[in-house]
Parts: structure tokens; sequence; C-alpha cells
């Protein structure tokens, strides 16, 4: 899926936090925003999410101004694990597409291969760690297989080992047609997986 | 002895379940959403809840009265002196608890389970859903509150109720009644079945909650 900004500005207690007149995220790429904190990356994916509204302008969606809903799926920066077992959070949006049980149990078995996720299925999510959590969240955003993958800073907390396997899991997923919209502050990590960097600087898009 | 303080007993529970029950249905349901949404009349809504909460039982009693009294506007449907009225005037009393303290225990959480629902793919109903589910401990206890409200008024069911004897004579009024006659033992024998009632409730809550955690 592409996605194309048009003139979307944002303002919260009177900072423009975001001012970008046009950009067209190509379908198929991996896109990676850089920025300091503050400059409007969250901002910028709540909006194509559509969990945030601009103010001004809007977002095309393979040139249309509206997608269903099931054609997005996000990883927030702050992850929410729902007061139930890793398992369960992690088939969560499948069961919201009403996707089968022999389906559901072939892509659990697909994505958690790429992290250890095991002895952690029947865990309360509650009660996992930093890393633990971006690991659920981010197989829960990627089991959906959804056309455009929005993901911020999705591997903050996670260590060396478990970074390579969602960066893995992230390059398969662009494999497979997904756009990917990703938001990171490492910088290496920008070069190994992004097929464009882009630079947010005073809510504009300063270098791609 | 035990003839006369059954119906009363079973009165209240019927009387206090049922306004409390439809106080949280439609108090949750109003506050779920409510929380989420931010617009400009919101900060009034919830001043004038806020108010209504410390609202006088007498004064709801009174409105209420007055409502359903022959020349009032529900006058034709004859409520006034039945459970109905008594349910009525508990339900209003009991709703602007639920839905504020709903408001104010969500208000943070509901918008982050709201975000993550609906970045996995989830519709309205399935977000209310999901708020409701993770916030299920505290909307009990809120619910347990509204409950407390409820069983321990006396000043708007005697009002609208006007305890009659075998028809309207619910727990509180009939302690207010005996004590103003000057049997304190049936009055404290109901309050001690009061008491009781409350703890059993509480009782119940702590026990679910300790399962569910």
């Amino acid at each position: 899926m592409s996605v194309r900004i048009c003139n979307i500005q944002k303002t919260y207690n009177s900072k423009r936090v975001l001012d970008i007149e046009n950009y067209h995220f190509k379908e198929n790429y991996i896109y990676v925003i850089r920025g300091k904190n503050g400059e409007g990356k969250s901002t910028l994916l709540n909006i194509i999410a559509g969990i945030e509204k601009p103010d001004y302008g809007e977002v095309l969606y393979d040139f249309k101004t509206d997608c269903l809903r099931y054609d997005i799926s996000m990883m927030l920066q702050k992850p929410y694990l729902f007061n139930t077992t890793v398992y369960e959070n992690i088939i969560m949006g499948l069961k919201y597409r009403k996707i089968n049980k022999n389906e559901i149990d072939k892509r659990l078995k697909r994505y958690c291969s790429y992290f250890k996720m095991g002895e952690l299925m029947n865990k309360n999510a509650k009660k996992l760690s930093g890393g633990e959590s971006q690991r659920v969240a981010l197989l829960r955003s990627a089991i959906l297989e959804s056309k455009l993958m929005l993901l911020d800073e999705p591997t903050s907390s996670m260590d060396y080992e478990n970074t390579l396997m969602a960066e893995k899991l992230i390059l398969d997923m662009k494999n497979k047609g997904s756009t990917i919209i990703m938001v990171t502050h490492d910088m290496s990590q920008a070069k190994r997986i992004g097929d464009k960097i882009i630079l947010l600087e005073d809510g504009r898009i300063n270098y791609d | 002895m035990a003839s006369e303080i059954l119906p009363v007993i079973f009165l209240s529970l019927i009387v206090s379940f049922t306004s409390t029950f439809i106080a949280s249905v439609i108090g949750i349901s109003a506050a779920v959403p409510f929380s989420i949404k931010n617009f400009k009349l919101k900060k009034y809504i919830l001043r004038i809840n806020e108010v209504l909460m410390s609202m006088p039982p007498v004064l709801m009693g009174l409105i209420v009265y007055v409502v359903l009294s022959k020349e009032g506007s529900l006058g034709n449907y004859n409520l006034l002196f039945t459970p109905f009225a008594m349910i009525i005037a508990q339900t209003l009393l009991v709703m602007p608890i639920v839905f504020t303290l709903t408001v104010s225990s969500l208000s943070k959480v509901s918008v982050e389970i709201m975000k993550n629902c609906k970045v996995l793919g989830a519709g309205r109903f399935e977000i209310f859903i999901s708020i409701i589910n993770e916030c299920r401990m505290q909307i009990l206890s809120i619910i347990t509150t509204g409950f407390g409200r409820a069983i321990s008024e006396v000043g708007a069911v005697m009002m609208v109720g006007g305890n009659i004897k075998g028809h309207t004579r619910v727990m509180t009024t009939f302690i207010a009644f005996e004590t103003g006659k000057g049997n304190f033992r049936e009055a404290f024998i109901i309050g001690g079945i009061l008491l009781f009632i409350s703890l059993i409730v509480n009782t119940l809550i702590h026990c679910f909650k300790g399962e569910a955690e």
C-alpha cells in the first residue's frame, strides 16, 4: 500500500509539531524516520494510522482518502498489553479479523519462531519485561500481515540478539509485500534495514 | 417477626440491585466513550455530574415525587408510592456516582486501550468491550460503591415509596420507623442484617477480584 501525505499540519499547545507539504511513501518499501525527541515522528505515524487527526491536510492510501481498518497495523511507542496471556495478546488482532483457528495456528507457528516465545506464551502479558513486551507487541502487529505496517521504535528495549531477529522479521514482512514505516533512533539499524531514511526536523521532512 | 422482616429484606435487595444494575449499565455505557472523546462541553458535564454525586437524597426524592405525583409529567402512570418509584429515585442517585467515578478512573487508560485496539483493527463495540474487560476491577469497585449508596439510602425512598408496610417498606425506612416508635431491638436487628448484606457483597467482590488476579 502506498501512502501520500498532503499538506499535513498538527499543532499541540500552540506548538506546531508537524508541517509536511507533500510526501509519498511508495509501496513495498521500508521507510525509516529519524529525528530528535518531540519532532513529530510519533504524531506522523499516529496520523497515518488514523488514531490522531491532523489539523489540516489529509492522508491518501493507494490514492484514496480512506482504507479498510484491517489494511493497517501499528506498534505504538508504548504498546499496551492486555491483561491476559501472551498468546491471547498476540492473536487479538486476528480475532478482530475473524480469522479461523487453523490460520491462527499457522501464523503463530510462523511468526513466533522469530523469537523464543515458547515459555512465554501462557504467561500474563502484564508481567513481562520491557524487551519481552516489545517482542509481543511486534508479533501482535506482524501476525496481521497487513498491507501497511507502522512501527514506533519497535526495538528500543530489546537486546542485540532480539533486535536482529526483529529486523529479520521486518525485512520478511517487506518481502511479503508490506509497506513499512518505522521510527528509530538507531542510525545503524536505519542503515541496515531502511530503503529510505527520512529526517524529521521541526515537524518537516528535511532529508530524504 | 420473621414474616414482617423477610419481605422488607427482599424488597430492599430487589430495589437496590435493580437500581444499581440500571444505573451501572447506563452510567458505564456513557462513561466509556465519554472518557475517550474530547469535546468542548466535557468539563462542564463532568462538573454537573460531580454536583449530582453529592446531591442530598431528600432533594432527589422531592424531584421524583413532584414528577410522579398526579400533577407531575409522569403522574398518569401511578408510580408514586410503588417500588418502581423507589427504583427510579435510587437509579438517579447512583447513576452520577457510577458515571463520574468511571470517567475519572478510566480517563487515562481508556485512551491507551482504544489506540491499541484501533491499530489492531477493532471496531467501536470491540474497543468498548476491551476497555470494560481491562478495567473490570475498577468498574466492579465503582459498582460496589453505587450499591452501597443504594442500599443505605433512606430519604428518597421514604418520600417516593411512602414506607407502606408490606408494599414499599425497605430496611432503611424500617429502621427509621421503628426507631421513631422506640423499638430499638427491631431496628438493631435490621441494621445488623443490612451490615451483613454489605459484608457478603464485599466478600463476593473480593473473592472475584482475587480469582481474576
